[in-house]
């Protein structure tokens, strides 16, 4: 059982539902009809452009090759983090990098040799959604966790001082700002997980079924998914915020200037 | 009662410090020396450095040049957590995110210096009546306690960390004289017992209830 191909005159009749969003964003004035139709069109040749390198990683399945494309996309990864969170360079790229690509590796090679059991785990059918997958599910968390640590340390310096000047050891000070930075990273996953296959149905367990494989197989998967995904997130948030803590406070744990200079608007 | 020789050795020593911030300077080759189980209050006009002067002793603020000591220990990278371990540190307006006043006093428990210690309600109760506070504040939410309140809940619980020096920043900042008073007497119980301890305050009569005042 094949999936049907979308030719591209039904993919354009089906861009055509786009107007009805647009009809309402522009009657009510919500000053989202121009990022909806640049987002549409961003999203549409984004899509192209990975289809058409994904195609030569799938013809070539060499394991150098897809390694590289990791390297590659934790690099881009990493530049997303910088701009989403408006940290300094210097602070953020090695400790980001560090973070998604050892967590990336580990987590998906486990997946994918101890779960899955490959005879060749570099295999581009596997190796690149797994791993492509893990990292966009780790960018989001690490974006808002690396958002929310920050912040936190910014808004609630005096608690932070206040531990630090009873005795606190630099992990025990940094503490509350981890776990608020997990509450608010997780919470919205761990709520999705619970109601998952209840209110809609995940993507993933879609997408197989769309290409053939039975609704058995594609809930494992599913499950897999969810659960690869969720410790790959803990485990790079939690090795990036070390790491970068390492940046983020002097010799005496004084906290420095974390974010890049920017002018009032 | 402590021998006198214990009251000769300088908790606290600073030795030609200055502190500054860009191109303002706060203050110039500062010389003070806290004895063991003293009470000093730095007295001085807003923005002459109090606040700051106690901040460097923590390491909170560098120094331009000079040198501190606390118990004998000089203040570097390698040795302030060892310092620190040896303070109990009361902010101004400090302003916990605790709901609950029985979160906030156990908080400084939870670390790892502070366990021995231990935390005992037994104990926070006679420094609350000492202070002048109702035992009923304990169950209470925190933004239900005054601003008054809350900083004396904070004094009872650093003296209930049985650290060996004291430092708190207005004290008495949002007390009527009656409860200034049982502060001064608060703390000389605990000077008796051996504690050193260094404050900034704007309040004259606080200020003439410690041992030593020293004006910035």
């Amino acid at each position: 059982m094949g999936t049907i191909d979308i030719d591209y005159g039904s993919l354009g009749i089906g861009l055509l539902l786009m107007l009805i969003p647009v009809y309402f964003l522009w009657r009510f004035k919500t000053g989202l009809l121009k990022p909806v139709l640049i987002g549409t069109v961003r999203m549409t040749v984004q899509l192209f452009l990975i289809g058409a390198y994904l195609r030569f990683l799938f013809e070539w399945n060499n394991p150098f090759i897809n390694f590289l494309w990791v390297v590659i996309m934790v690099g881009v990864a990493a530049e997303t983090a910088l701009t989403r969170t408006r940290l300094k360079r210097s602070i953020l790229m090695i400790p980001i990098s560090i973070g998604f690509f050892v967590t990336v590796v580990l987590v998906g090679l486990y997946f994918l040799g101890f779960v899955l059991k490959l005879d060749n785990i570099f295999s581009a059918q596997y190796f690149i959604p797994v791993f492509g997958i893990i990292m966009g599910n780790m960018l989001g968390v690490n974006v808002i966790g690396l958002n929310t640590y920050y912040a936190g340390l910014h808004r609630e310096q005096q608690l932070y001082y206040y531990l630090l000047g009873n005795g606190a050891t630099r992990n025990e000070a940094i503490a509350p700002f981890v776990r608020q930075a997990l509450i608010k990273a997780f919470s919205p996953g761990i709520a999705n997980m619970a109601v998952t296959g209840l209110v809609a149905l995940p993507g993933t367990m879609i997408g197989q079924i769309l290409g053939g494989s039975s609704p058995h197989v594609a809930i494992k998967y599913q499950i897999m998914i969810v659960v690869i995904t969720v410790v790959a997130s803990i485990l790079s948030l939690m090795m990036t915020i070390f790491l970068a803590s390492r940046k983020s406070f002097d010799s005496y744990g004084r906290l420095l200037q974390v974010h890049k200079d920017t002018k009032r608007r | 009662m402590l021998p006198t020789l214990f009251y000769l050795d300088a908790m606290v020593n600073i030795e030609n410090i200055s502190i500054s911030f860009g191109n303002l300077t706060l203050f110039r080759e500062l010389d003070l020396q806290v004895c063991c189980g003293e009470s000093v209050c730095i007295c001085g006009g807003s923005g002459s450095g109090k606040t700051s002067l106690l901040k460097a002793i923590l390491g909170f603020v560098p120094l331009s040049e000079g040198t501190i000591k606390v118990d004998g220990t000089v203040l570097t990278p390698k040795t302030v957590d060892h310092i620190r371990k040896k303070i109990a540190w009361v902010p101004q307006e400090l302003a916990l995110p605790s709901e609950w006043v029985s979160e906030m006093v156990r908080m400084p428990f939870e670390l790892k210096v502070n366990r021995e210690a231990g935390f005992s309600k037994e104990r926070l109760m006679e420094y609350f009546i000492s202070l002048g506070l109702e035992a009923e504040l304990y169950d209470k939410r925190v933004n239900e306690v005054s601003g008054g309140q809350r900083q004396r809940i904070m004094l009872a619980v650093t003296a209930l960390l049985d650290k060996p020096l004291l430092i708190v920043d207005e004290p008495t900042s949002a007390l009527d004289p009656e409860s200034c008073l049982r502060v001064i007497n608060f703390f000389k119980s605990l000077c008796s017992k051996g504690m050193t301890i260094l404050s900034v305050s704007h309040d004259k009569q606080f200020a003439s209830g410690c041992d030593k005042v020293f004006t910035l």
